[in-house]
């Protein structure tokens, strides 16, 4: 983590931490929208982290003379079909939601770049381990093509329902993406002087890879991890929504859009619709972090970034904030 | 003649791929835990007619031979049967891949009219309010589950305004089933002159429909955009920009350069969408091929998901195949 914000602030601007302040500042006027998905980013962390000193309720207890009451000043989101608080469960959701997201996509992300930067370094060559690469490739390519939602539903099934195994379904289905990601830009890093220089110079293959190929192909997948954390969050409430995932009454906002379901055909709309609006705001936020890490990640679009914001700057405070990022 | 050896090439390849889609998901499903024979007959069933219907289902079998039976059943186009519906798992197959076939086509035809437009406009004008509002439409769908976004327009169509039938399947409870020619109701109907069945049947598909349209227009919207975009920005359209030729011609020209990567995202969708449309199809209660496997699946029902794997595996190598012939046709540069 360290060494990427280093290297923005190298690639932004050589001076000292007052005018790295000032180019974020700056950044966030031209970007509006980035600025929003870190807000949000922030906001539902901090919501699952904090639940237990702001929810007015307890998220899994049901009180069965309060069924179904619309929202109010007591019950801010209402309550479902068993009188259980919205607010509160909507509240409490990203702990589970997130935790699940965030560590599948950081295990696929991580054995999918290894992988596909080893497929990507040994491939195209003669020996074992260029077939090998090849054999990952072709397994890959049975994985990718199973219906995701199915090949995730049957891995939770055969593994047995629990959160452990959520994780290693939606893990599962991911590497593919990171193993592609990873061996594209190996392959057309692999050429590249410097990594020659290595090789003459006598470094093993091994921290080749390490040290000197992974880091420099590194920003495709950055931008995809925040990206694919949304995903992630559909997946899983999709998953819980089949009833594959999370089992109620574990504040979940797919399982709480899978009970508010029927009550909403009835009309009651609040227990369905004010998860699912937590839901989405949440992986709209992910992408905008998403589309901010491709831009900052990436050294040329960051570069176009910091020219375009030099000349205004000097023409003092930018009016009108641009939205076409 | 070459492109004849070409497709003879292609259909050979599709056969080992296809084998090994049915080895990978024939050896997840029997990992599932769940004695299949003791969920047929159910808890009270006697030691002695279990272990009867364990033989007579080769459950005793080694995995490997189990395969091997089911790879002998299938060449003779027996898929198995369904403990849950106790039919022939392709009997129920045949009728329920065409109503999963028949939601994701219309969808992904809505979606295409949506994004394609969109993307063009966007492209053409990228400073206008349209392509703002374009460009937060498409990041909007991307994060909305399209579960959810059924249950909406559930609430908002059939709860509010009543205007659309109850989200209970494909036609009403009062209308018959067309005979089946191609298993979609629109056009059965339409060919047996079923008038009432086909109101139905439109009526029925218009929510989920929308729904899946809404929501898969944003790649398609994206992927028009940035092609076109990049189109616009090259040589043979900026020359013909200066030469002064309508606008609206090199628009054309500039689409039909980017057809390629259009149509390959389509036909990404149109293989993703076949498995993706599960959860819609759970939510209007649609009876399709998804549905049928994801019940499968939650119990221990094998053969159904084994069926669907391989239907909608063999469908997606299909598109991919036909997309690959359009794009001869569509760039003859390819072809040499």
């Amino acid at each position: 983590m360290s060494s990427r914000t280093e290297s923005k602030a190298n690639g932004l601007s050589p001076h000292g931490a007052k005018s790295y302040v000032d180019l974020i500042w700056r950044v966030a006027k031209a970007r509006p929208r980035f600025v929003v998905g870190y807000v949000i980013v922030i906001a539902v962390i901090g919501a699952g982290l904090f639940a237990p000193f702001i929810a007015p309720y307890s998220p899994i207890s049901a009180d069965p003379s309060r069924v179904l009451q619309p929202p109010s000043l007591s019950f801010p989101l209402g309550t479902d079909a068993v009188g259980m608080d919205i607010f509160s469960r909507t509240l409490y959701a990203p702990r589970v939601d997130l935790t699940i997201a965030i560590a599948a996509t950081l295990i696929s992300a991580t054995i999918g770049s290894l992988l596909g930067a080893l497929v990507g370094y040994y491939g195209g060559g003669q020996g074992i381990r260029s077939w090998l690469g090849a054999a990952v490739m072709r397994v890959a390519d049975v994985v990718q093509a199973f219906p995701v939602f199915v090949l995730a539903i049957a891995l939770v099934a055969s593994l047995g329902q629990s959160l452990g195994t959520v994780i290693a379904a939606i893990a599962f289905v991911n590497i593919p993406i990171y193993l592609r990601l990873m061996r594209s830009q190996v392959l057309s890093i692999r050429g590249a002087r410097f990594v020659e220089a290595a090789q003459v110079g006598g470094l093993s293959d091994w921290s080749i890879i390490i040290r000197h190929v992974i880091p420099n192909a590194m920003s495709s997948v950055l931008a995809q991890l925040s990206v694919n954390i949304g995903w992630a969050v559909l997946l899983t409430a999709g998953l819980s929504f089949v009833g594959a995932g999370v089992r109620a009454p574990t504040p979940e906002w797919g399982s709480m859009i899978a009970m508010g379901f029927q009550d909403l055909v009835t009309g009651y709309w609040w227990p369905s619709l004010c998860p699912g609006l937590a839901l989405s705001i949440t992986v709209f936020g992910f992408a905008l972090v998403g589309a901010s890490v491709e831009v900052l990640a990436d050294p040329v679009k960051r570069r176009a970034l910091v020219s375009e914001l030099a000349p205004r700057a000097s023409r003092g405070p930018v009016v009108k904030s641009e939205l076409s990022a | 003649m070459s492109i004849f050896a070409y497709i003879g090439r292609r259909l050979l390849l599709i056969l080992p791929q296809i084998v090994g889609i049915v080895l990978v998901s024939f050896m997840l499903v029997k990992t599932i835990p769940g004695d299949p024979a003791v969920l047929m007959l159910g808890p009270t069933a006697n030691p002695e007619s279990l272990a009867a219907l364990r033989k007579e289902m080769g459950l005793n079998e080694s995995i490997p031979m189990q395969f091997w039976i089911y790879l002998k059943n299938l060449s003779k186009g027996d898929l198995g049967t369904s403990w849950q519906t106790t039919r022939p798992v392709l009997e129920d197959l045949l009728t329920r891949f065409p109503a999963t076939l028949e939601l994701v086509s219309f969808g992904l035809l809505t979606a295409i009219l949506i994004g394609l437009p969109l993307g063009l406009v966007s492209a053409f004008r990228p400073r206008s309010w349209l392509a703002r509002v374009a460009d937060f439409y498409s990041l909007a769908t991307g994060s909305l589950p399209d579960f959810w976004l059924a249950l909406v327009l559930i609430y908002v169509f059939y709860t509010l305004l009543g205007v659309a039938p109850a989200p209970l399947g494909r036609l009403d409870m009062a209308i018959l089933p067309p005979t089946q020619i191609t298993g979609f109701y629109t056009l059965d109907s339409l060919f047996a002159g079923d008038w009432e069945a086909f109101k139905a049947s439109v009526s029925h598909l218009v929510l989920p429909v929308l729904a899946l349209g809404l929501i898969n227009a944003g790649p398609i919207f994206k992927m028009t955009q940035s092609t076109v975009e990049r189109m616009l920005q090259s040589d043979f359209s900026r020359y013909e920009m200066l030469c002064g030729m309508p606008h609206g011609l090199v628009l054309r020209h500039a689409l039909r350069n980017s057809l390629p990567s259009i149509l390959t995202i389509i036909s990404v969708l149109y293989g993703f969408l076949i498995g993706g449309a599960v959860l819609i199809e759970i939510v209007f209660s649609w009876g399709g091929a998804g549905q049928y496997a994801v019940q499968g699946v939650l119990n221990s029902d094998l053969y159904p998901v084994l069926g669907f794997v391989l239907f909608s595996a063999i469908f997606s190598l299909f598109v991919y195949l036909i997309v690959d012939l359009i794009y001869f046709a569509i760039d003859p540069r390819l072809s040499h």
